[in-house]
């Protein structure tokens, strides 16, 4: 319908045809939507996009919602500098 | 090592910091943005009975009683990373680490992306983003703006925008789909609104909500909408497309049938400078998750949560949560649950005087209470969606944890 594509994964630029395909494709779940086509792995770490994986995983027929958090999260759960994460002060 | 840490200085954070500093305990509150208050900063709306509440002042207050109980605030440093020893939790902050007893995670929520083509154009914002704008940091996002996602929020701050002195020219739907999934569908959408009933000046939707049902009321909606405190609100029309080269410059839209399908030739183009997506709010758990907290799937409360008591613990020894971590609801709701959380605090590290006990059972009845009196009901069947939920954790964790 419309002539733009819809990009999905804002840091990496991955659009929703391409995460669409990949889950038609290879019947994945979110993580292996996320390794294959580096959507959620930017440089936010999925804040903003790894609900709407979840949603496209599930609404194209992947894995199915469950208890567990699709998408894990790691550390740093915020950007943060190399002298940060080794212990200097802001 | 102090006895508290809370992340989070909104409603529910300093609840719980006041809460805990009356027992005595050492306080220390981080929170990531530079000024305390969390949500309450961007709320500024009526009461049914005519009053005007000013989050803004709420905040302020909850603030001064936690400073003058000695709290610890910092504000404008992250957390990005936890770790349990023995007894003893490690906050790891851009500022330094800070040890600490008990752990409290009063995060709050984060809003839901609707992407549509478009969507990364500079002018594009998030509901709560233009909300921030306007209310915290006296900013204009534009001076004509259009709302995609028709919501409870989504209604309420384009309310808040119109304080600010900025024209709201609709709020519509986004393409339905599947990047929209309920959002894009009138009836579910007419379903949400119907809960904003009481709050709203217009007859055709006061009187709506208590006799049309969702489904009648998304077929008999007028074609260009209706209007709540003179915004239309058009539950039968659907955005396709930001509009711009280097900025937002318009929206094109079509209209949309009962069950969310594109009227093919109803197109057009209206001219905007600013757009907001309103997708909704999921519980901000991260770090919840990084601790290695248990979770539970709960729609009613907005996503993934972390498994639960009624005191607010967690599957993790020292580890609580409260606030909208829990599950989206009220700012007052929050709040009560950070008493709960403090007061619970207070129980385990052995600072409940006498008769302590009572008032942590009277502050979680005080929780409920609180939710029935709500004006606004994010989701439906919030409160047996947390029965259950609290059934669960008694389920597999009672018998773990330190006996009440």
């Amino acid at each position: 319908m419309s002539e733009k594509p819809t990009i999905v994964c804002r840091c990496e630029e991955i659009t929703m045809e391409e995460i669409q395909e990949t889950i038609e494709q290879f019947h994945c779940s979110s993580r292996e939507v996320k390794l294959r086509t580096r959507a959620g792995m930017g440089s936010c770490g999925g804040r903003t996009c790894r609900s709407v994986i979840d949603r496209l995983v599930e609404e194209l027929g992947g894995a199915t919602v469950s208890n567990e958090v699709p998408l894990s999260y790691r550390p740093p759960v915020r950007p943060v500098s190399f002298g940060v994460l080794g212990g200097a002060k802001e | 090592m102090i006895d508290v840490v809370i992340i989070g200085a909104g409603p529910a954070g300093l609840g719980a910091a006041v809460a805990a500093a009356e027992h005595g305990l050492q306080v220390c509150v981080v929170d990531e943005f530079v000024k305390p208050g969390g949500r309450l900063l961007g709320q500024l709306h009526e009461e049914p009975d005519g009053k005007w509440v000013n989050g803004i002042e709420e905040a302020q207050k909850l603030y001064n009683q936690a400073i003058g109980l000695g709290v610890d605030i910092r504000c404008g440093i992250s957390v990005y990373d936890l770790r349990k020893l023995e007894n003893t939790w490690c906050v790891y902050t851009t500022d330094e680490m800070i040890e600490s007893k008990c752990l409290l995670l009063a995060t709050g929520a984060s809003e839901t992306p609707i992407p549509i083509p478009g969507w990364t154009l500079p002018g594009v914002m998030s509901i709560g983003a233009a909300q921030v704008m306007g209310n915290v940091h006296r900013v204009k996002p534009g001076e004509k703006g259009i709302i995609i996602g028709v919501n409870v929020l989504s209604v309420a701050i384009a309310r808040e925008l119109q304080l600010c002195g900025v024209h709201v020219e609709s709020i519509l739907l986004p393409q339905p789909g599947l990047l929209a999934g309920s959002a894009g569908n009138p009836e579910k959408m007419m379903e949400s609104l119907l809960r904003l009933s009481h709050l709203a000046p217009s007859p055709l939707i006061r009187m709506g909500g208590k006799w049309v049902s969702p489904k009648l009321g998304a077929r008999l909606f007028p074609k260009n909408g209706f209007k709540m405190w003179g915004i239309p609100i058009q539950l039968r029309k659907a955005a396709l497309e930001i509009l711009g080269d280097n900025q937002v410059e318009g929206v094109r839209m079509a209209e949309v049938s009962a069950n969310g399908e594109v009227l093919p030739g109803t197109e057009k183009t209206v001219s905007a400078d600013f757009v907001c997506i309103a997708g909704g709010l999921t519980p901000m758990a991260e770090l919840a998750s990084v601790a290695g907290c248990s979770f539970c799937y709960v729609p009613e409360l907005g996503g993934h949560v972390p498994l639960h008591n009624e005191f607010m613990q967690t599957n993790l020894a020292g580890l609580y949560i409260a606030g909208n971590i829990t599950g989206v609801e009220s700012a007052k709701v929050a709040r009560a649950q950070g008493k709960v959380a403090g007061l619970s605090m207070a129980r385990e590290l052995k600072a409940l005087v006498y008769g302590g006990n009572e008032k942590l059972y009277a502050a979680v009845e005080e929780v409920t209470e609180t939710r029935r009196n709500a004006l606004i009901q994010f989701q439906p069947g919030i409160e047996e969606a947390r029965k259950e939920l609290h059934r669960k954790f008694d389920e597999t964790y009672k018998q773990k944890l330190v006996s009440i």
